[in-house]
C-alpha cells in the first residue's frame, strides 16, 4: 500500500507551493512537471489525498443517501490503484499529459492533479468549490466527448463507481441489494422511485 | 489401506462423479482418484454467501495475485474474486501450447472438478450431429446415433433435474424437464418477431440443470445466479450436491484427493490395464491401485495427457494409442459476441431475481439434404435480454447529483446473443507431450496445438449477421456485431483426442467408449467425443459415462473383460 500518512519533505513544499503558484500565471505544463519531477515519490501526500477526496465527493456526492466519501470511496481508489484494477497497473499514457512530460513514476492520481491543477489554474484542493466542480465536470465532458475514449479519467471514475456502489451504502442503501431474491419475475412493473438492483448480475456483467 | 479394487474412476466432475455412482450402484468397489483437494458440500463453498463490500476486491480480484498464480484462469468471465478458489493456479499447473498457437485452458482441480464452476446449460445432441462425420467426411463416423443415447440422456436427465422446454426441433431433441424458467417481457416479444419472421428458428429459455422445483433432498433455485461459488441449497447439478452422495450412500466408493493419476499400468501379458499409479501432490508419496475395470473422467484433456505419459513396450506412444490418433482431432467451440442490441421499448417494465440461465437459438442451419451456407454445419446462439445497472456509469458522462440519480434507477433494455459455431475435428489439432518442459513433478507437460479454422470463421460471420438482422427485427439498435472467434479454449468445450469410431486403425475409442486396444479401460468424459455439435457437451459425456457403466459391469459379469 502506498503511504498516504507520509508528509511531503520541507523542500518538496517549498517546491510544490512554488511551482503551482507560478503555474497558474506563468509557467507551462512543461515547466511545473520539470520542477515537480524532481522530487514527485510514488506516494500519495496529504494534498493528493484532499484532491480524490474532493473528486469523489463530486462525482457521487451525498444526495438522500451518503456519497462515495462517506461509503470509503477514496481507500477503495487508492487500494485499487496500488494492485493495479481496471488496467492501471501501468500510469497513464505519456501523452495524456497535455503540453507536457511527466516524470517516470507520475501515476493515475499524479495526472489527476496535474489534470485538474491545469483546469483550475493553480492548487486544485484550495479551489472555491464552484471552480472545482467545474474543472471536474468539464474534465468529464471530454472524456466522454469524441476523441476522449483513452482519458485516464474514463478508468477512475470507473473505479470510484465500481467502489461506490459495491460499497454497502452505495450497494443497498442507495441502490437495492437482495442476496437470496428466491423467485425469478420476468415482467415486473417500474415505478419512478423504484430503485435499480445492485446484484442483478447479469446487468452487472453485461449492462 | 485396501488398493485393490472392482474399478478405479479417475477424476471427480461431471463424469468422474457419474461413473462412481452408477459403478457403485451396480455393487462394484470404487476407487475414485482426485488430483485436487477436498471440498465439502455447503460448508467449504466460504464466498457463497458474501457481499460484494465483504470481499477485499469487492468481488473484482486482486490483478497482482492473478498475474502471478492465476494469468490464464483469470481471463474467463467465470472468475471473480469469489470464484478464484474453484479455479487452477496456473503457476503451479503449467501447460504448453504449440509454436504460434495460443490455447485458454481454463481448469478446476478440486472434488467435483468444473462441475462446480460449469455453466449448467444442458443440451442433447441430435442425429444431425451424430451423422454430422459421414455426411461430410470430417473426422470418422460416429460409431453411434442418437437412439443409443436416448435412454441415458432420459436417465441422466431425471437424476440430475434440467429445467427447460420441449420444441420439438429435430437439431435439438427433446428431454425429460422440470418445469422452464421464464422468459422475460423483452426475450418473450423478440421471440414472437423472430419465429414468425423466420419461421425454422425458435427462441427458447436456456435447458439448465437449475432446479425449479425440490428434488431429493435438493432445494428448487434461490434466484441468486451466484453458482459458480459453489451452491448449499444443492440447487444446480453438481458432483457435490448430486452423484457424489448417491456414490456414497452405496458404502462403495473409496474416495482420495490431492491424488494425480500419473499413468495407467499395462499388463502386456493379460492385454489389460492392471491399475494405476498415483502420486500424492502434498506429501510425494506414490503407490499402485489396481482394478478389474479403469474409467477415465479426467477432463478430455487430461484423460488424454495420463494416456499420452502411460507408455511401455506396448505402447511406446502412449496406451491405446496403436492407431497414432491419440490426442488428435481435438475440438472447442468458436464463440463471439453475435450482437448486442440495445432498446427503447419496454421501458416501464423489468424482472426481479437473477435467472441463472439465458435463452437460446438452436441451429437452424445446414439441416436439409442440401448446403445452404458456404459452411459446413452449423451453430447456435445463447444470449438473454437485461436492463442494465450501475455499471453503465463507467461508460456515461456526468458527474454530480444528476449522475448518481441516474444511477439510482434501472438503465435500458439490452439484449444480447453470443454465437457458438461447431468446431469440426481435424488432425492438425491435436494433443502431445512436450518434448522438453516439465511439471514441477517431472512429467512432461501436455502441449496443446489448436486453431479454428475457415469453416469456422464463415460460420461466426454468418452468425453475426442473422443475429444482428434478429434483434433488429426486434426493434433493437444493433451496437455490436463479432465474427472472428475467440482464442482456443475460450467456449470452455474442450474435447476431442481419443474421438469414438468403428476401426481401431482410424480411431481410440470404440462404440461403448472403451479403448479399441485395451478393452478393460472406459475413456467416457470429452475425450471421446468424435465431433463437436454446436450446443453445450456436458450432459452429452453424462449420458455415455452412463451408458458405458452399464456395458462395462455387464461385459464384467460375462467375463469379457
Amino acid at each position: 500500500m502506498p503511504n498516504i500518512d507520509s508528509p511531503p519533505t520541507a523542500s518538496r513544499r517549498h517546491l510544490l507551493r512554488a511551482g503551482l503558484a507560478l503555474a497558474g500565471a506563468a509557467l507551462t505544463p512543461a515547466q511545473v512537471w520539470a520542477q515537480v519531477a524532481q522530487a514527485t515519490p510514488p506516494r500519495i501526500f496529504p494534498r493528493t489525498q484532499q484532491m480524490l477526496d474532493r473528486v469523489c465527493d463530486l462525482t457521487i456526492p451525498d444526495t438522500q443517501t451518503p456519497g462515495a466519501v462517506k461509503a470509503g470511496v477514496p481507500a477503495f481508489v487508492v487500494m485499487a490503484l496500488d494492485h493495479g484494477l481496471s488496467g492501471t497497473g501501468r500510469p497513464p499514457s505519456h501523452d495524456q499529459f497535455p503540453g507536457g512530460r511527466p516524470p517516470p513514476e507520475a501515476n493515475w492520481l499524479v495526472w489527476l492533479e496535474f489534470e485538474l491543477d491545469r483546469r483550475v489554474g493553480g492548487v486544485f484542493s484550495s479551489a472555491k468549490p464552484a471552480a472545482q466542480a467545474k474543472a471536474l465536470a468539464d474534465l468529464d465532458a471530454a472524456a466522454y466527448a469524441k476523441g476522449g475514449e483513452k482519458s485516464p479519467w474514463r478508468t477512475l471514475k470507473g473505479l470510484i463507481v465500481t467502489g461506490y456502489y459495491t460499497s454497502e451504502i452505495g450497494g443497498s442503501q442507495e441502490l437495492f441489494f437482495e442476496l437470496v431474491p428466491g423467485r425469478f419475475d420476468p415482467d415486473v412493473p417500474v415505478g419512478p422511485n423504484d430503485r435499480a438492483w445492485s446484484n442483478d448480475w447479469t446487468a452487472v456483467d453485461f449492462g | 489401506m485396501n488398493t485393490d479394487f472392482d474399478a478405479i474412476v479417475v477424476g471427480s466432475g461431471i463424469t468422474g462423479g457419474w461413473a462412481a455412482k452408477e459403478l457403485t450402484e451396480k455393487g462394484l468397489k470404487v476407487l475414485m482418484v482426485e488430483r485436487g483437494r477436498h471440498i465439502e458440500h455447503g460448508t467449504d463453498y466460504v464466498t457463497e454467501m458474501k457481499a460484494p463490500w465483504e470481499m477485499p476486491f469487492r468481488g473484482e480480484g486482486d490483478p497482482q495475485l492473478f498475474e502471478k498464480d492465476f494469468a490464464v484462469q483469470s481471463k474467463n468471465r467465470h472468475f471473480t474474486e469469489y470464484t478464484q478458489n474453484h479455479f487452477v493456479n496456473d503457476r503451479e499447473n503449467p501447460y504448453s501450447v504449440a509454436d504460434g498457437t495460443q490455447f485458454n485452458w481454463w481448469r478446476s482441480y478440486q472434488l467435483g472438478g468444473r462441475s462446480l464452476t460449469w455453466g449448467r446449460q444442458s443440451y442433447r445432441m441430435s442425429d444431425h450431429d451424430f451423422g454430422a462425420n459421414k455426411k461430410d467426411g470430417h473426422g470418422v463416423d460416429w460409431p453411434i446415433r442418437y437412439a443409443d443415447l436416448k435412454p441415458w440422456y432420459d436417465h441422466v436427465e431425471k437424476f440430475i433435474g434440467v429445467s427447460g422446454q420441449n420444441e420439438g426441433l429435430s437439431s435439438l431433441p427433446d428431454g425429460i424437464y422440470q418445469p422452464p424458467m421464464a422468459l422475460n417481457v423483452l426475450e418473450k416479444h423478440a421471440k414472437g418477431v423472430i419465429e414468425a419472421q423466420w419461421p425454422d428458428r425458435r427462441l427458447t429459455i436456456g435447458r439448465t440443470a437449475n432446479l425449479t422445483q425440490d428434488k431429493e433432498g435438493r432445494s428448487a433455485c434461490q434466484n441468486r445466479m451466484l453458482c459458480p461459488r459453489g451452491c448449499s441449497y444443492g440447487a444446480y447439478f453438481s458432483t457435490q450436491s448430486s452423484t457424489l452422495p448417491a456414490a456414497q450412500a452405496t458404502g462403495n466408493l473409496t474416495l482420495i484427493t490431492d491424488t494425480v493419476v500419473e499413468t495407467v499400468d499395462y499388463d502386456a501379458k493379460a492385454k489389460r490395464a492392471r491399475g494405476v499409479s498415483v502420486l500424492n501432490v502434498k506429501t510425494g508419496e506414490r503407490r499402485r491401485y489396481t482394478a478389474r475395470i479403469i474409467f477415465m473422467n479426467a477432463g478430455a484433456f487430461n484423460s488424454n495427457h495420463v494416456l499420452l505419459r502411460s507408455r511401455s513396450e506396448a505402447f511406446p506412444n502412449g496406451l491405446g494409442n496403436s492407431s497414432g490418433r491419440l490426442g488428435t482431432h481435438i475440438m472447442d467451440h468458436a464463440s463471439t459476441v453475435g450482437a448486442i442490441a440495445l432498446f427503447d421499448t419496454f421501458q416501464d417494465r423489468t424482472t426481479y431475481g437473477n435467472r441463472p440461465t439465458g435463452v437460446i437459438i438452436p441451429r437452424f442451419r445446414n439441416l436439409g439434404d442440401q448446403p445452404e451456407a458456404d459452411f459446413v454445419r452449423g451453430y447456435s446462439f445463447q444470449g438473454g435480454a437485461l436492463r442494465s445497472t450501475w455499471t453503465r456509469g463507467k461508460r456515461e458522462a456526468g458527474i454530480g447529483e444528476a449522475f448518481k440519480d441516474n444511477l439510482r434507477h434501472v438503465g435500458p433494455w439490452r439484449m444480447v446473443l453470443v454465437s457458438f459455431a461447431e468446431s469440426l475435428p481435424r488432425e492438425t489439432n491435436r494433443l502431445r507431450l512436450d518434448p522438453v518442459k516439465v511439471d514441477p513433478f517431472g512429467a512432461p507437460l501436455l502441449q496443446i496445438d489448436f486453431t479454428h479454422g475457415e469453416n469456422e470463421r464463415k460460420a461466426l460471420t454468418d452468425a453475426g449477421k442473422e443475429a444482428s438482422a434478429m434483434l433488429t427485427a426486434a426493434g433493437g439498435k444493433v451496437i455490436l456485431s463479432l465474427n472472428q472467434p475467440g482464442i482456443g479454449g475460450s467456449a470452455i468445450h474442450e474435447m476431442g483426442g481419443a474421438m469414438m469410431g468403428y476401426d481401431p486403425r482410424t480411431s481410440v475409442t470404440n462404440r461403448w467408449n472403451q479403448l479399441h486396444d485395451v478393452p478393460n479401460v472406459f475413456v467416457t468424459d470429452g475425450a471421446a467425443m468424435a465431433s463437436s455439435a454446436c450446443q453445450n457437451p456436458s450432459l452429452t459425456y453424462m449420458a455415455m459415462t452412463a451408458r458405458a457403466c452399464d456395458t462395462a459391469v455387464t461385459m464384467l459379469k460375462q467375463g469379457r473383460i
